[in-house]
């Protein structure tokens, strides 16, 4: 039989478990608003009672248990990662714009236009002073513009190479935050909510910048994996990554900046891996759609393409033709130069020729039969043959090709940006309705939303069938 | 006059369209099936609703009309935020529940999540 010290005893252990449960909710009141604090539950378990040996007897012990439930918290990392990825990415692209604006003001269509229109002007009168030097001023502003698209994506390359760098240097710094965290878990004996508020917190800012995959161990420890494959933190050990000029991706020696690569601890390529966060959308940005317009190790660049073809063809037409009116005749000058040893560099080098001067502007086509306004008819129509001189386009329906790949993947971009942004508050919302919910109400609350997502998302697919044929209705 | 009446309400069409849309957006922000259904009967009245700007638009020919077209063009950006919306939705639920099928019932010898089964509780007495 106990005895009266052990039912004392018994009665201040409950007290003390009671206390603790209150301190308990004390807390859920306070951390309410924390970043990625999860409601904590007191459960009192009744202890039993041993009537031999005067030993603790009876009463309640209190365990404090904690409602999170993780594969909320991953749905939430993955939303936020997809979101980091295509706030990035609109970030990152609207600069673009301002080279390749949509409206026909923006400086390399306007130049073209006025460069065709000099030399249908030049076309009326070969020989007028005045025509052959408006030829020359509009050569030169096309150069000018090309040179100044060519100085600004410079620039977003730049800036969007250090941009990298910066995330990198986050995603290492969080690491090293949750290196830390692991740590003092692995000190304390007891389950602390405050310090897995700051792991969660921690991790759902690190999903905004890369893909992870987080994986709980005892005690609340966590190891977290960059795309599911590469070690970031293991419990004790932190491992960083590092961003890198991909020299491999040069070979080409097109004279454009190489790849940035992301590599791990051990030097390895893991560039591959990351598929989504802010990092994902950079290095998209940074390793093909710039590169796709301006060039890099691997390929010349549209805007490169573009230069060289108009120069190229221009300068055709010229040097072929004549500056003479009777024979012999006299060979015209090329207009335009340009830095032909670095393809990737085309652009921001083209320049009207230093040497070129008004009379040596070949309008006269020799033939025969001679035309004496033949090769400035010719150039004066260059943009509008069919086919046209760059890949079967004109020279200002290339540059629109540009634009809209721009235009695309920034709309793109502004949309699945908004939709994301819906999703991650889906998400969250998510995560408090199930925090202490069995998996299997879990399960039934998620099937129920899904087949209803999936009823109205037909009628979604109908309304833009409509909205098509109602824009093919209503001509532009 | 009479084309002038038509557009006119064509216009109205859209805009109550228009309008439907953003209750759609305000009443996907809570996750739940009830906001979902009536997402989805709004999301009706918008297929209607447009529907009948289709037919004026057929019975005047086509025409120029920039004020409408230019209304097309936003709710079909709405109409492209839905849809990535709903996409995004239903591959974060699937991902969900097959984390949740495979921790209740494991995998399939395709290694797919098991099917989960949901059966009510039964109380046995006697």
């Amino acid at each position: 039989m106990g005895s009266l010290f052990s039912a004392l005893d018994a009665a201040a252990q409950s007290i003390q478990a009671f206390e603790r449960a209150i301190n308990v909710t004390q807390n859920n009141v306070t951390n309410a608003n924390s970043p990625g604090y999860a409601n904590q539950v007191p459960q009192m378990i009744s202890q039993d009672f041993q009537s031999s040996g005067g030993s603790t007897s009876g009463g309640v012990q209190e365990v404090t248990q904690d409602t999170r439930s993780v594969y909320a918290d991953t749905a939430v990392q993955q939303q936020l990662s997809l979101q980091g990825m295509y706030q990035q990415l609109q970030t990152t692209l609207a600069p673009l714009q301002t080279v390749f604006d949509v409206s026909s003001s923006s400086a390399i269509p306007s130049a073209l236009n006025q460069l065709f229109q000099s030399f249908s002007q030049w076309s009326t009168q070969p020989s007028n002073g005045n025509y052959q030097a408006g030829v020359l001023n509009a050569a030169q502003q096309v150069g000018s513009a090309f040179q100044q698209a060519a100085v600004q994506l410079g620039q977003i390359q730049a800036s969007t190479t250090n941009d990298i760098q910066s995330t990198v240097a986050q995603i290492n710094q969080d690491s090293a935050a949750l290196q830390e965290f692991n740590q003092q878990i692995a000190r304390d004996s007891q389950p602390n909510a405050g310090l897995n508020a700051q792991v969660e917190s921690t991790l759902e800012n690190l999903s905004g910048l890369a893909n992870i995959q987080v994986l709980k161990g005892i005690g609340g420890t966590v190891t977290v994996l960059l795309g599911g494959q590469t070690p970031l933190v293991e419990g004790l050990q932190m491992n960083a990554i590092q961003a890198v000029n991909n020299t491999a991706s040069n070979t080409a020696n097109l004279g454009g900046a190489p790849n940035i690569s992301i590599e791990d601890s051990n030097g390895n390529d893991i560039t591959s891996q990351v598929t989504s966060g802010g990092l994902a959308g950079l290095l998209n940005v940074r390793n093909n759609l710039l590169p796709s317009l301006i060039g890099g190790g691997q390929q010349v660049g549209g805007l490169n393409t573009l230069a060289q073809g108009l120069a190229d063809s221009i300068n055709n037409v010229l040097t072929q033709g004549t500056t003479s009116s009777t024979p012999p005749y006299q060979a015209g000058s090329p207009l335009f130069t340009y830095n032909a040893n670095a393809p990737a560099g085309i652009a921001g080098t083209l320049a009207v020729s230093s040497t070129i001067t008004a009379s040596q502007l070949a309008a006269a086509n020799p033939g025969p039969p001679f035309v004496a306004n033949g090769a400035a008819l010719t150039l004066a129509g260059l943009d509008s043959s069919s086919p046209g001189p760059i890949q079967g386009q004109g020279f200002t329906q290339y540059f629109s090709s540009l634009t809209a790949s721009v235009g695309n993947a920034v709309n793109n971009a502004n949309t699945q940006a908004t939709a994301q942004s819906q999703l991650v508050a889906q998400a969250q919302s998510l995560q408090q309705q199930v925090s202490g919910v069995s998996l299997d109400a879990q399960a039934i609350q998620l099937v129920q939303l899904q087949t209803s997502y999936q009823a109205a998302s037909k009628v979604v697919t109908v309304i833009d069938q409509i909205t098509q044929s109602l824009l093919t209705m209503i001509p532009g | 006059m009479e084309n002038a009446t038509q557009y006119g309400d064509a216009r109205e069409y859209l805009q109550a369209a228009r309008a439907s849309m953003r209750q759609v957006k305000r009443l996907l922000s809570e996750p739940s099936a009830e906001a979902a259904d009536e997402s989805a009967a709004l999301l009706r009245d918008v297929e209607v609703q447009l529907g009948c700007v289709a037919a004026i638009l057929r019975q005047n020919g086509a025409k120029p009309h920039a004020e409408i077209r230019a209304g097309v063009e936003e709710l079909q950006n709405e109409v492209a935020v839905l849809a990535s919306f709903f996409a995004g939705a239903d591959k974060m639920l699937s991902g969900w529940l097959d984390a949740i099928r495979s921790r209740r019932g494991g995998y399939t010898e395709r290694g797919q999540a098991a099917p989960l089964m949901l059966v009510r509780k039964l109380s046995v007495e006697g």
